[in-house]
């Protein structure tokens, strides 16, 4: 099958900062992909490529089957909402307002649902009649959310859609998100720090370090994928000989160790038998480790060692 | 729907900006030029209007397009639909500027013997040249303020510098060879009264001419601008 999204040997420098490097990635569609890492991992500059706002330095991308840059037959059915989203308002008269922007969108989307986008501004409480350059953070953020739902676009990519959306709000992008995923099915590419509160939304997970892709995996395969290990110290070592381990931590008669595997039955039965406490290792966690955000960072990518 | 008409429509989703500030602007001129009152004097009040539409090409760049690309607008289609509602602006301003021209003659200056839409030797002729005069002038402006936003978001402020100086350069080459060709002769001389070569609509041509370049050059430079 046709991968929605691809991406091949992909590389963007900007003289001699490198914001993505050798990139190989596929998404398949209809699905959720999480796309997540720290700060200047690379990111937005993947996704503003994707939505062609920026050019590759080298190598390719694919959505939909063809280079979307100027690509019109790609990019009617593609909606980018950006964090950093930039409106055509002034200072001063006239005002942009929240109407004018859902307007202009009804115009480029063949599958735009405007009753969608008016449940949508009610349930954030933005007012469409309110000037864009006077919305906080959080409504601007509404308001791009908004119109990544109410498109329906084929390919759908946010990038950091929530940044400064209260938790209410954040938990009504992610419902209207998966109702409307459901009777729409769509390639969602989402952009997130928020990992572990968006993390049962995400069929696959992309995690992205310095430009490169550190992980490319099902969400399913990540869950239970390393689990921490807790107790006594010499049954944590007991526990762990043999196995790849990423991190142990000690305190007194006290340790800890992050395994990698899955735990079988047997394990549980062990472990239960000797005094420790198994943990599965949450999504944030595991991507901390694929980020670099501790010693064993490389085991998260298939390098780790016994 | 084709992609230049959803870019136009984009554009007068809030149709004051584009279509209401020039003319606001230009009653305020006239207002002030009424006021100043009816000493016959040209002060250029309709030069103002003719800026606006300078301005209006920058703004439609610098701040329309990067919504616009995020909406699905290709760089190429934004360019062309932002260019024909600027050329489809001009068409119906230079119309109306003829008409306003044909009113001030009627009525002796508005009853105040003001010359305001009649501009020697530019716009001072018979209806038909006032319009085509007019609308090329305020097409190429528009096109012109267009690349300008285009450079400016390509390359910033310094490219923006480099973009002035290259075309003060070109302008010094031209009028060096131009006179070095005993061209001379043919410089405009509508100050000092004395018949002018190269005639109203001979202008209209040279502007017409670079317009199409503007259009060229822009169409070029836009293509790797990002947001």
């Amino acid at each position: 099958m046709t991968p929605a999204i691809s991406a091949t040997g992909l590389t963007r420098k900007y003289y001699d900062q490198v914001a993505l490097d050798d990139v190989h990635l596929a998404i398949g569609a209809g699905t959720i992909t999480g796309l997540l890492g720290r700060n200047g991992a690379g990111k937005t500059t993947l996704l503003r490529i994707l939505g062609g706002q920026e050019f590759p330095s080298s190598g390719s991308v694919q959505v939909l089957g063809a280079a979307p840059a100027e690509n019109q037959d790609v990019l009617r059915r593609l909606v980018l909402v950006r964090e950093d989203q930039t409106y055509p308002d002034y200072q001063g008269y006239p005002n942009f307002k929240v109407s004018h922007a859902l307007r202009a969108a009804s115009f480029f989307y063949p599958c735009w649902d405007a009753d969608l986008a008016s449940s949508l501004l009610e349930d954030f409480r933005l007012p469409a009649n309110k000037a864009i350059k006077s919305l906080s953070r959080g409504q601007r953020s509404s308001l791009g959310i908004t119109i990544g739902l109410a498109a329906r676009a084929e390919v759908t990519l946010f990038d950091e859609p929530y940044a400064g959306l209260d938790a209410v709000a954040r938990q009504i992008f992610y419902d209207r998100l998966l109702a409307d995923y459901a009777d729409f099915p769509r390639t969602v590419l989402l952009s997130t720090h928020l990992i572990d509160e968006a993390a049962a939304l995400f069929e696959n997970v992309v995690v992205i370090d310095r430009g490169r892709v550190m992980l490319d995996t099902a969400a399913d395969g990540l869950r239970g994928m390393a689990t921490t290990v807790s107790g006594p110290v010499l049954a944590v070592n007991s526990f762990t000989g043999g196995r790849p381990v990423w991190e142990r931590r000690g305190l007194g008669s006290q340790a800890s160790a992050v395994i990698v595997g899955q735990i079988s039955p047997e394990d549980r039965e062990r472990a239960r038998s000797l005094g420790l406490d198994l943990t599965p290792l949450s999504l944030q966690q595991l991507v901390v480790q694929a980020s670099g955000g501790s010693a064993g960072a490389g085991a998260v990518t298939g390098r780790a060692s016994a | 729907m084709n992609a230049m008409i959803k870019v136009a429509r984009y554009h007068l989703v809030m149709p004051v900006m584009f279509l209401g500030l020039p003319w606001a602007t230009l009653a305020l001129v006239f207002a002030v030029d009424v006021a100043q009152g009816g000493d016959k004097a040209f002060r250029a009040g309709l030069a103002v209007f003719f800026g606006m539409f300078f301005v209006t090409g920058v703004q439609r760049i610098g701040r329309w397009l990067p919504f616009g690309l995020t909406l699905g607008a290709t760089r190429r289609s934004f360019y062309a639909g932002t260019a024909l509602l600027g050329v489809s602006m001009s068409l119906v301003s230079g119309l109306v500027i003829a008409g306003l021209q044909a009113i001030e003659r009627g009525t002796g200056g508005w009853g105040l013997s003001i010359t305001f839409f009649r501009v020697p030797y530019v716009l001072n002729g018979p209806w038909y040249a006032t319009w085509l005069t007019s609308f090329v002038g305020l097409a190429a402006l528009f096109v012109y303020g267009m690349w300008y936003g285009i450079v400016n978001r390509r390359w910033g402020m310094l490219g923006l510098l480099a973009f002035i100086a290259v075309q003060v350069l070109v302008a010094i080459a031209v009028s060096f060879v131009y006179s070095r060709s005993g061209g001379g002769a043919l410089m405009l001389r509508p100050a000092g009264g004395h018949p002018a070569t190269l005639s109203a609509l001979d202008l209209t041509g040279v502007i017409a001419a670079l317009t199409v370049v503007c259009l060229a050059g822009g169409q070029a430079t836009i293509r790797r601008v990002t947001v």
